[in-house]
């Protein structure tokens, strides 16, 4: 390919460089109604699902409509909202924590062409572009890792599993019927680059199969005392094998302690880590990061694993499915899922959901285990 | 014709969710049909072959991509993450396909030539693709080419006047909820504070020094809307100390079933009239409200601030006037030692420019986790290992019941040399005259 | 070259590893602080004596085009 010059000079890279200057100013980008109110806003109310409207001291509103996206996004997407703004909201966008769009206007009449227009905008295949919805007591947007789209550790894909898992659940992000807001998180991996650790349903990616070795490679490729400083659990160590006839310096996995981060993988591209038939889907529940009411919550791990059933991964879109369908029946007003299994009792919890609890579920992993389990006579049979 | 068939992506196209499947399709027509001719910097195809390998992975439940120790631009130990296909014959033009992250505005408001201007960016020196936004909050700008990785850093600095984020051992790009400019809960000013740290610390940002990563966030409020207490080493949460505001007509008006309750929230099913005592008082976690049947009272002395009432009555009740922020420490995801909360630190701190007091805690936190602190160690892990009470010392916090939901189980416990009249050293013969050997 | 330079590249020459995390130069200056040794190894990243290797979630250093794994994606 042909590089046209931007101005940058590979001779002298610190001439006319700048750096160090950060993000733009956020304020150069506020919406005229927002720059005026800002800080005297009195009160929100959701009109309908994904239609805010927030009030100021000097009696302004401002109406926000909610749209889902993929996070995923092209320029030419982009561009399509760009267009959008410009049309009805004076040029301005945001975008929230969990990848929707929020588009902004003072005029309820823009409000309503803006919902209008909305509507009728699809891709060929049928979806659509900008969905309305993820406020109160919904399902908001998904937010995930990049999975086989762009990572080198991922035990699942990103995008396609939320795609799915957000195609079943369509009604609810478009609704506020659920007992409480319900947040649903993917990382691809136990690494959890996405940190979805505290989400009322989260889905990560576990491998369960310790990297291979390759010894042809190992010396070739890795520098072997950073791989063997890489694993967390201190699983990889260096060792002496035979190749074709010839003592060679390598590396070798303690598979007992191996919990299979591929953390040394990063480091060794010779410790191959993905595996079809070993890398799937674990399901948490109950995590949330609000202080309402209750503290925050870590997320419970209640199924350990699903396979990969690309491209829509029915097993886990029904297990979310459900678990949404019973906390939906048996919640009361406000509660979060985590909460409601914690009134109804983790037992409880799996035989409504009919999930069986397997030995994976209980905790042996360092300190916090012991917190996990029970020291008390109540308990459901 | 696509270049690659994509039977199992193309079900993807399906179901009312916007689909990533149909927007990287779109893409890739973008390019070849190239209505604006962009002298493409790198090959026009590489959505197609991004869709490509990614129909490999679905067939065979595998990853392709590599990863590649690039991390930056000349002087940066971060902002790029290096990405290499392991079928680079089959798929050529995503062969190499690196990411840039880009700092965001704080709370992420855009006017539309800001916007234009990335996307005119991307789709000459990148794929076209993006993530708005990556988890930390950086807007992703997803597959280039390495000859291409300054000349992008050269325009985003000289044209868009924008930096690329953190990766690595580095500060990670900072992040907060969008505050007082669209919010009445927000305590203080997250996108002020953020931006202006961001700005103070863009040495720490760039150029890593760090044990391993290190994330601020700004909740303006305890309903933590991005997440601060689950992700970042050293967050502020907006609080109050004063008691909240009330406007006793207004709690008439909900009870009187004149506005909905939880602002309208749960609206989508009918859950009765709304019912004060039962949706509001006994929801209350300390119990410290009471209502007579005509006037709601809160014994704001006992109000631990969670939220509930004011979510759930936004136009009766409101936070309170002395505001500013409690500063939690060492949340992080689960690997190693198990996930972790952030941890109360100081409970109340006023967050006012130019935030010297939080800037002096975050420098004394610093320059004790960089001398002290394991390689790959959060600093919530460090604080676990060497005590929560080293970290006080070091910050010259003084240790207070807040500190903890209830005191230590076990009498282990260390005294300080200081703290014991005469000091460790003792006198033996003298004890040896008290007591026979 | 810099008297501190020369600590850090003679300390790099004693290791049997080519990529370091920045604690590990922490030990060369033992009477300094992390801020003092951060501004030696940037000083040397600048003058492309050394240069940056990132796995992503860590960063490490390293004496500029050594080491293994840059040249095995055919890019030094």
């Amino acid at each position: 390919m042909t590089v046209t010059s931007s101005g940058y000079n590979p001779e002298k890279p610190m001439e006319n460089r700048v750096s160090d200057i950060g993000p733009r100013r956020y304020d150069e980008f506020y919406p005229p109604v927002i720059a005026r109110n800002k800080g005297k806003w009195l009160y929100h109310e959701f009109l309908a699902p994904g239609v805010l409207v927030h009030t100021a001291e000097s009696g302004e509103k401002v109406y926000t409509l909610r749209c889902g996206a993929s996070r995923l996004m092209s320029v030419t997407h982009l561009r399509e909202i760009c267009a959008i703004a410009d049309k009805y909201c004076k040029g301005f966008v945001r975008f929230t924590t969990r990848n929707n769009i929020e588009f902004m206007t003072d005029n309820p009449e823009d409000l309503q062409a803006l919902k209008a227009d909305l509507s009728t905008r699809a891709f060929p295949g049928g979806s659509q572009k900008f969905p309305v919805g993820g406020t109160g007591a919904g399902i908001s947007n998904i937010v995930h890792t990049q999975g086989w789209v762009h990572c080198h550790t991922p035990a699942t894909d990103a995008s396609g599993p939320v795609k799915a898992v957000m195609d079943e659940l369509f009604a609810e992000f478009g609704a506020m019927r659920l007992p409480a807001h319900l947040r649903i998180s993917l990382a691809c991996c136990i690494n959890m680059c996405g940190a979805v650790h505290c989400s009322d349903i989260g889905l990560v990616g576990v491998h369960r199969k310790p990297p291979m070795v390759d010894h042809e490679w190992t010396g070739r490729l890795c520098e072997m005392p950073l791989a063997v400083a890489s694993c967390p659990t201190g699983a990889v160590r260096q060792v002496k094998v035979e190749r074709n006839g010839e003592e060679v310096k390598s590396l070798a996995i303690n598979k007992d302690r191996c919990m299979y981060c591929g953390n040394c993988y990063t480091m060794c591209p010779a410790l191959p880590i993905s595996d079809g038939f070993g890398d799937g889907i674990a399901v948490m529940v109950g995590g949330k990061v609000s202080n309402r009411i209750t503290a925050p919550k870590f997320s419970k791990v209640v199924v350990a694993y699903i396979p990969n059933e690309p491209p829509r991964w029915p097993k886990v879109t029904a297990v979310v499915k459900n678990i949404v369908e019973i906390y939906a029946a048996g919640a009361r007003k406000y509660e979060r899922l985590g909460e409601w299994v914690e009134r109804i009792g983790w037992e409880r919890f799996f035989s409504l959901a009919g999930l069986e609890f397997t030995h994976h579920l209980i905790d042996d992993f360092r300190d916090p285990a012991y917190y996990t389990w029970r020291q008390t006579t109540q308990f459901k049979f | 014709m696509p270049k690659h068939p994509t039977p199992k992506l193309d079900e993807l196209e399906s179901g009312p969710w916007p689909s990533f499947v149909s927007d990287i399709k779109q893409e890739a027509v973008n390019r070849i049909e190239n209505p604006n001719k962009v002298e493409h910097q790198i090959p026009a195809d590489c959505p197609e072959d991004l869709l490509g390998v990614l129909e490999l992975s679905y067939n065979d439940g595998e990853t392709h991509w590599k990863h590649g120790g690039i991390v930056g631009v000349f002087g940066y130990g971060g902002g790029v993450i290096g990405r290499y296909c392991d079928q680079p014959e089959q798929f050529p033009s995503v062969a190499q396909f690196h990411t840039l992250r880009v700092n965001q505005p704080s709370a992420k408001y855009y006017d539309t030539k800001y916007l234009r201007a990335v996307c005119d960016l991307w789709e000459r020196r990148g794929s076209g693709l993006t993530n708005m936004h990556g988890s930390t909050g950086d807007i992703v700008l997803l597959g280039t080419q390495t000859p291409q990785l300054e000349e992008i850093f050269f325009e985003l600095t000289h044209d868009l006047d924008s930096d690329l984020g953190g990766s690595g051992s580095n500060l990670r790009t900072p992040e907060c909820c969008l505050g007082p400019s669209r919010c009445e809960f927000a305590c203080f000013d997250t996108q002020d504070i953020c931006h202006d740290l961001t700005l103070s610390y863009q040495d720490e940002l760039h150029r890593p020094a760090f044990p391993y990563k290190f994330k601020f966030k700004f909740d303006g409020c305890p309903n933590g809307c991005v997440a601060a207490i689950a992700r970042a080493d050293f967050s502020l949460i907006g609080t109050w100390k004063d008691d909240i505001k009330m406007d006793h007509s207004a709690v008439a008006a909900y009870v009187g079933g004149e506005f909905a309750p939880n602002a309208g929230a749960h609206s989508g099913r009918n859950w009765g009239k709304f019912d004060i005592q039962k949706e509001v008082v006994e929801r209350c976690p300390t119990g410290c409200m009471s209502w007579d049947g005509s006037k709601l009272r809160i014994n704001n002395r006992e109000c631990t601030r969670c939220m509930h009432c004011i979510n759930a009555m936004p136009r009766a009740l409101r936070i309170g006037s002395e505001r500013g922020a409690s500063i939690f420490v060492g949340a992080k995801a689960p690997v190693l030692d198990g996930a972790q909360m952030g941890s109360l630190l100081l409970p109340f701190v006023e967050v006012t420019p130019p935030y010297t007091e939080v800037k002096d805690i975050i420098e004394k936190i610093w320059d004790w986790w960089m001398s002290e602190g394991k390689n790959r160690e959060r600093l919530g892990e460090t604080i676990r290992r060497l005590s929560f009470q080293r970290l006080l010392d070091v910050t010259g916090i003084k240790p207070q019941a807040a500190h903890v939901q209830e005191p230590r189980h076990n009498p282990y416990m260390f005294f300080k040399e200081d703290e014991v009249p005469g000091g460790f050293e003792r006198d033996l013969e003298a004890h040896r005259k008290r007591h026979k050997r | 070259m810099t008297e501190d330079q020369q600590k850090i590249v003679d300390f790099i020459a004693g290791k049997n590893k080519t990529k370091f995390y920045f604690n590990d130069f922490l030990a060369v200056f033992p009477d300094r602080g992390p801020r003092e040794v951060k501004k030696v190894l940037t000083a040397m990243v600048q003058e492309e004596i050394m240069e940056f290797w990132s796995s992503g979630s860590t960063t490490l250093y390293g004496l500029k085009g050594s080491g293994k794994q840059g040249q095995a994606e055919g890019e030094a």
